[in-house]
């Protein structure tokens, strides 16, 4: 979604669907372009964890709110695919608001977060991306990072990973405001691929963080 | 009595000494408060009279707060008319001393009021007066035993003082009962419990201690212990027996009530899934054939819908990040374009901020005329200042080429954020146009030195 297409048109990835609605399945089978193969769909937890399993796929595109397993949802598959984390990356999607859902999934592992209003080009786009071992980062989702991390830059003698650095803070910014990795590229003088470092970056530091306001910030919002 | 209907109602000032009853009773009378109290005082030393008509008055008359909860409930407050006239007959009237705690006052009140005006009452008002005319009956019959104990008459004291006590007590408690229900077993705070807990208190005390008196007939002490230890004895002894009931029954009506407010619940939001996303499916399936109408009222059923699932009820409404959605979200009824809000921390609403919000609805209405695909608004607030980005991804623009007359770039947008202090920059490119503008926090500075004061 923020960015044009990178792999080249002869490549396909292939892809598991796991959304508990299978209405909105078919609706993104189709609206997925050329280079994505659908190789299997799941509707629960333990569906999913089972087909991917089977089907191995590069990208699993993955809904936060799932029934069935223990009550994990999405966190609970990707936990649950543990083993294949090297080879299968997770992209989340979400109607979902809550920024504990979305965080929780990243947290588990997920490469990626994006909104299921996103049309299904932008989707395609992401699906690569992840397939390219970058991280897709949604505007929400930045704004998300900006709310947990804070937005002063990270001082030396912070721990490096509870703090976003200048660079990442700008990209970061820059992504919430609705800009494109190629836009961001060209506002910061830098390559499309720095960019990528960027966020793969902060994505990094968002799974890994024990920053205290992450974990605080997210039990807060869990009291909504 | 005609008069008194347009005073303000009698009650309990906020502006108090003691209880408020002065400033209250010359609010609504209209004297200075100086006089009253004076008056008062004065009064106290006519045998008491002052002393016992403030006391009435204090347990009588509602505080400000407790009169408005009551107006809530009934338009006009009973309790004015009805201790309008007291004061003066007070003065002309100063009664001795009372032996008797529950019964303080010397029965002036009651002859103050003019026959007509009581049928007047019992005829509008006859439940909520039952209290104050039945405290009457009982001063009234305690003047006149007075009065015939002065002319010699045998009155047996022996028995009427408990069985006085008896009464006064059962109905604190019962005046208990009554408090509680109006306020219905829900709505009840603390300090409200406390005192029910004490009057149920004084008012058992009252009825154990007149019992035991006329029980034990003599009034003698040995005998009256030995009969209070017994009494408390049985007391205890039921108290045991009937706790395990009570507390079932206790249980069983919180359970009950658990229920009815989860029935409740589930009520509301079948109510709210009817009036909102049920209807707008119907609208949907018959716009079905127009895409912009259906996109249009998917967005605001989505919109609608999130903001009830994920409004957070302990947050101030009204803030800055709420206004700035607000905002979005009328650009994208009107227009029928995706407005997409990302915010980062939150502002309070003061003058300036309100020339940011109304420039970034500006900026927002430019985006989603001229602009293509969805609006990007990004709004990030902090202790520094407030900054909101408006992107779009339309043709572009040159800023500076914008004729003279197009107000709504150069005064609604740069002239408004120029004159609060604030800043507005248009970087428009063929990949879209965005919109920055900036509000320093102007009072830091003023705040630190607030700070410093304590």
């Amino acid at each position: 979604m923020n960015g044009t297409p990178e792999g080249t048109p002869e490549r396909t990835v292939r892809v598991v669907i796991v959304d508990d609605h299978a209405i909105f399945r078919s609706g993104l089978k189709a609206d997925l372009d050329a280079r994505i193969d659908v190789v299997g769909e799941a509707g629960t937890v333990d569906q999913a964890i089972a087909v991917i399993a089977e089907a191995r796929p590069e990208v699993v595109l993955l809904d936060v709110h799932l029934p069935g397993g223990l009550g994990g949802g999405g966190r609970e598959v990707i936990s649950g695919s543990a083993t294949l984390l090297g080879s299968t990356s997770f992209l989340a999607l979400s109607v979902s608001d809550a920024a504990e859902d979305v965080v929780a999934v990243i947290r588990a592992g997920a490469r990626g977060y994006v909104t299921k209003t996103i049309s299904g080009a932008e989707i395609s786009d992401a699906v690569m991306r992840v397939a390219d071992g970058d991280a897709v980062f949604s505007p929400r989702l930045a704004g998300f990072v900006l709310d947990a991390f804070g937005t002063a830059p990270a001082d030396i003698a912070d721990d490096e990973l509870d703090r976003l650095s200048a660079r990442e803070l700008e990209v970061m910014r820059l992504i919430a405001r609705g800009y494109s990795y190629k836009e961001v590229a060209k506002e910061l003088f830098i390559s499309i691929k720095t960019v990528e470092t960027h966020v793969s970056a902060v994505l990094r530091k968002l799974q890994l963080s024990s920053r205290h306001e992450l974990t605080k910030w997210a039990a807060e919002r869990r009291l909504l | 009595m005609t008069t008194a209907l347009q005073r303000p109602p009698l009650v309990r000032s906020s502006d108090r000494m003691i209880a408020g009853v002065c400033a209250g009773l010359a609010d609504h009378l209209g004297w200075p408060v100086k006089y009253v109290r004076l008056g008062m005082v004065l009064a106290s030393f006519a045998g008491g009279a002052g002393v016992a008509f403030y006391a009435w008055l204090w347990t009588m008359v509602p505080t400000a707060d407790e009169s408005a909860r009551r107006n809530a409930r009934r338009p006009a407050s009973p309790i004015a008319p009805a201790v309008s006239l007291p004061a003066p007959v007070v003065r002309e009237a100063p009664r001795g001393p009372l032996p008797l705690g529950p019964l303080p006052d010397g029965g002036a009140p009651p002859f103050a009021v003019p026959a007509p005006a009581v049928a007047a009452w019992f005829r509008t008002r006859r439940i909520q007066y039952g209290k104050e005319i039945l405290l009457g009956a009982g001063l009234l019959l305690v003047a006149a035993i007075l009065i015939a104990r002065q002319f010699g008459v045998d009155v047996p004291l022996g028995t009427l003082i408990p069985a006085a006590a008896i009464l006064g007590g059962a109905a604190i408690a019962w005046m208990q009962l009554d408090e509680t229900r109006r306020a219905g077993l829900v709505d009840k705070t603390k300090a409200d419990q406390a005192g029910g807990w004490v009057r149920l208190a004084a008012g058992l005390a009252l009825v154990v201690a007149g019992v035991l008196v006329m029980v034990s007939g003599s009034g003698s002490w040995e005998q009256t212990w030995l009969a209070l230890l017994a009494s408390v004895a049985v007391l205890g002894g039921v108290a045991l027996v009937l706790l395990p009931w009570g507390l079932k029954f206790w249980k069983d009506l919180e359970t009950e009530r658990a229920g009815r407010v989860r029935e409740t619940e589930r009520a509301e939001i079948a109510a709210h899934l009817h009036d909102s996303v049920l209807q707008t499916l119907a609208l949907i399936q018959r716009r079905a054939g127009s895409e912009q109408d259906v996109v249009r009222l998917a967005r605001a059923q989505e919109r609608e819908l999130r903001i009830w699932l994920y409004r957070d009820a302990a947050k101030d409404a009204g803030l800055l990040a709420d206004r700035i959605k607000a905002a979005a979200a009328e650009v994208e009824d009107t227009h029928g374009h995706a407005v997409d809000v990302v915010t980062v921390g939150d502002a309070a609403m003061t003058e300036r901020h309100e020339a940011l919000v109304q420039a970034a609805r500006e900026a927002m209405l430019n985006a989603a005329r001229h602009g293509g695909g969805t609006v990007s608004v990004y709004l990030e607030s902090s202790d520094a200042g407030s900054e909101i980005f408006i992107k779009d991804r339309g043709p572009g623009f040159d800023p500076d080429a914008v004729p003279e007359d197009r107000l709504g770039v150069r005064e609604s947008i740069i002239g408004r954020m120029k004159r609060h202090g604030g800043t507005a920059v248009i970087a428009s490119s063929p990949d879209g146009t965005e919109v920055r503008l900036g509000l320093k926090a102007a009072d830091t500075a003023e705040a630190r030195i607030g700070e410093e004061k304590p």
